[in-house]
């Protein structure tokens, strides 16, 4: 519990740090909590998530970092490895292949790989993941385009980034 | 088990574990036992071994030593290597001289100053860090928790490698020797050892409840014969980890096993007695004499159980003695057809049941024979432990004997069916002859030994009962010898007389 909760505040301090540093990820911590974080991560450019803002939600275990975080998405996707309906991210870092060597942010960075390259064979989203397996990249796109636009798209005037 | 059982037991285990050890009876197996025909196991020749939890740890060693030896690599890399490879030595060599891109193990970095932990993110003195066989260090603070956390985590922690992402170098057992405390050491070896046995498709653990043995089957290619006798006594196959079960092949078993765990057969048995009410479908069983039937309430619906017609239009106008229709005489048909499977089942089953529960009677009797008969009977009747040996030879074939005519009652109900009668006879015969001869070796071993073992005195007639046992023990072998050879030429003997081969 010490353990995890002395990591995290490195962590903390590192993030208010390295802010600058990865301009597509934008972790927040729980005011009250510092095992609740939020993170703020930017669709990757030429995917059908360009564009959009997407928000992660953070479950840090006492264990960490011998466990890994629980971590979903908040806003609606349409991607093959995350389950539509609850957000589960299915990450092979998030579960067997964890390493107490990650962090918050390098879960973010892996999470922004895994939606620029999708694993349709091992599907959380069974429509998204056939699409691409049979193929249909443009019905894929255009499915992953329309949510990212329904649902990821800052409203005017609102300023997500600092 | 205590040593003395161990010292009179002259069974056929398998062969030489170590070498070292001086095999003077042969429970490991020694070589004189192997050169004495096998009266009682029907097996040729001994094709495994049977591993004691030592065995199981010098053997794993020696692999260990070997393999990293001959690729010069450290003790914990050569453990990986091996767990990798399901501990198939050709297997590791195979893949280590074929992977060119192979990391090699990095000397440790030397530097000094200071250095953040990967993990805890604290700055330490390089010379206070600690790194597998690659460049990435962290602190052994961390290295400590990561390593206990993996082996309570379960037998993941053999493939544990540096905590660094992508990162394939391995923190192998000299890791876990210098960081983990000794409760941890202890079940990562656990763990090291199961995995020589459990990863290895030619070992498996003995499937005898409580034995802890292990068996390395040699896989001479065109074996005939699976049979395993454990150094726990405990006899099985090991192609499907059943108890033993020649003469009948594993497929048989399987069938066998299944029909008689499944439902099925009290289906049937529901079809065959029972009838359902016209009304509400319940199954009903007609345990009285009279055919005006009442179901339970609520239906209460009265019938006839004949003609399954209501009862109020059965009374005055009999519709029940006139022939009608065609499809309940059908439905009687099958239902008389399904008896008759039913009572052949039935058969078979009870018979190899009662064998059964007689082999494990047997098998507390041959325990118990080696734990105390022989000593009681050596003691009054003056023999030394050689000369009572024969009461051991007569249990251990009446187990056998018994477990080869269990199964010879599964063979009869899946081969006898639609052979020909000549087969069926034949089987019958050779099962029938078998059988009496285990029955008079049984009752033998059973009841006449009993006088010589409550006699305060050497007995006089002992030589001649010794002599009996003897003779029976020899004859019941060959009647199952015979038995069992006939089966697994699934009773060719027959086609032969048949088409004229034979005079």
């Amino acid at each position: 519990m010490q353990a995890s909760r002395a990591r995290l505040f490195k962590e903390y301090k590192e993030v208010q740090r390295e802010k600058v540093a990865d301009p597509d990820i934008q972790l927040v911590c729980d005011d009250s909590n510092i095992f609740k974080w939020t993170a703020l991560i930017k669709g990757p450019s030429e995917t059908p998530y360009d564009g959009g803002v997407f928000q992660l939600a953070f479950s840090v275990p006492e264990q960490y970092p011998l466990q890994p975080p629980q971590v979903r998405f908040l806003t609606k996707i349409f991607h093959p490895n995350v389950h539509f309906k609850t957000g589960e991210i299915c990450l092979d870092i998030l579960k067997n292949a964890w390493s107490p060597a990650w962090t918050l942010q390098s879960v973010c960075r892996a999470i922004i790989a895994l939606m620029a390259h999708p694993e349709p064979d091992s599907p959380l989203n069974c429509d998204s993941g056939n699409l691409l397996r049979s193929g249909d990249i443009r019905g894929y796109q255009s499915m992953a385009r329309m949510y990212t636009r329904l649902a990821a798209m800052p409203k005017k005037g609102e300023l997500v980034f600092r | 088990m205590d040593s003395d059982e161990q010292d009179l037991y002259y069974g056929s285990g398998g062969d030489v574990v170590s070498e070292e050890e001086d095999g003077y009876y042969c429970n490991d197996g020694d070589a004189a036992g192997d050169d004495e025909p096998d009266r009682t196991t029907f097996t040729q020749e001994t094709t495994y071994t049977i591993l004691r939890e030592e065995d199981v740890k010098k053997r794993a060693e020696n692999d260990i030593a070997q393999v990293s030896t001959l690729l010069s690599v450290s003790r914990g890399l050569a453990c990986h290597l091996l767990c990798r490879n399901n501990w198939c030595l050709n297997a590791v060599y195979d893949q280590w001289f074929a992977d060119a891109e192979r990391s090699d193990e990095l000397p440790p970095h030397q530097e000094s100053g200071e250095q953040l932990c990967g993990i805890c993110f604290e700055p330490f003195e390089i010379e206070d860090m600690v790194s597998a066989s690659c460049v990435h260090s962290f602190c052994a603070g961390c290295w400590k928790t990561y390593i206990s956390f993996s082996i309570n985590d379960g037998p993941g922690c053999l493939r544990l490698q540096c905590p660094e992402p992508k990162c394939r170098a391995v923190a192998g057992v000299d890791m876990v020797e210098s960081m983990a405390s000794v409760d941890e050491k202890q079940k990562y070896y656990g763990y090291l050892y199961r995995s020589y046995v459990e990863c290895n498709r030619n070992r498996k653990w003995c499937p005898a409840s409580g034995c802890e043995f292990a068996v390395e089957f040699k896989d001479a290619g065109g074996c005939e014969s699976y049979d395993v006798t454990c150094d726990c006594y405990y006899k099985f196959c090991w192609n499907c980890i059943e108890e033993s079960h020649r003469p009948v092949d594993c497929k048989t078993v399987e069938k066998w096993i299944k029909k008689n765990s499944s439902e099925a057969e009290n289906t049937n048995w529901i079809l065959a007695y029972t009838k359902p009410c016209p009304k509400c479908h319940r199954a009903i069983e007609k345990n009285q004499g009279c055919n005006h039937m009442t179901c339970r309430s609520p239906c209460k619906h009265q019938f006839c159980w004949v003609c399954l017609g209501p009862w109020e239009k059965h009374t005055s106008n009999s519709t029940c003695n006139t022939y009608r229709n065609q499809s309940s005489n059908i439905n009687e048909e099958s239902r008389e057809r399904v008896k008759h499977f039913l009572a052949r089942y039935t058969h078979y089953y009870e018979r190899w049941d009662s064998n059964d529960k007689s082999k494990k009677r047997a098998l507390t009797d041959l325990n118990q024979a080696r734990n105390q008969h022989i000593d009681t009977l050596a003691q009054t009747q003056g023999e030394n432990m050689a000369g009572v040996q024969f009461v051991i030879d007569a249990w251990t074939q009446i187990v056998e004997c018994r477990r080869v005519l269990k199964w010879s009652y599964a063979y009869g109900y899946y081969h006898t069916s639609k052979e020909k009668p000549g087969k069926l006879d034949f089987f019958g015969y050779l099962q029938g002859e078998a059988e009496a001869a285990l029955e008079r070796l049984h009752y033998c071993a059973e009841k006449e030994m009993s006088k010589y073992l409550i006699a305060d005195r050497p007995l006089e007639d002992f030589k001649d009962f010794k002599s009996k046992l003897l003779q029976l023990t020899a004859v019941t072998g060959n009647y199952f010898q015979n038995l069992v050879l006939a089966l697994e030429n699934d009773l060719s003997e027959v086609d032969d007389e048949t088409s004229g081969t034979k005079n």
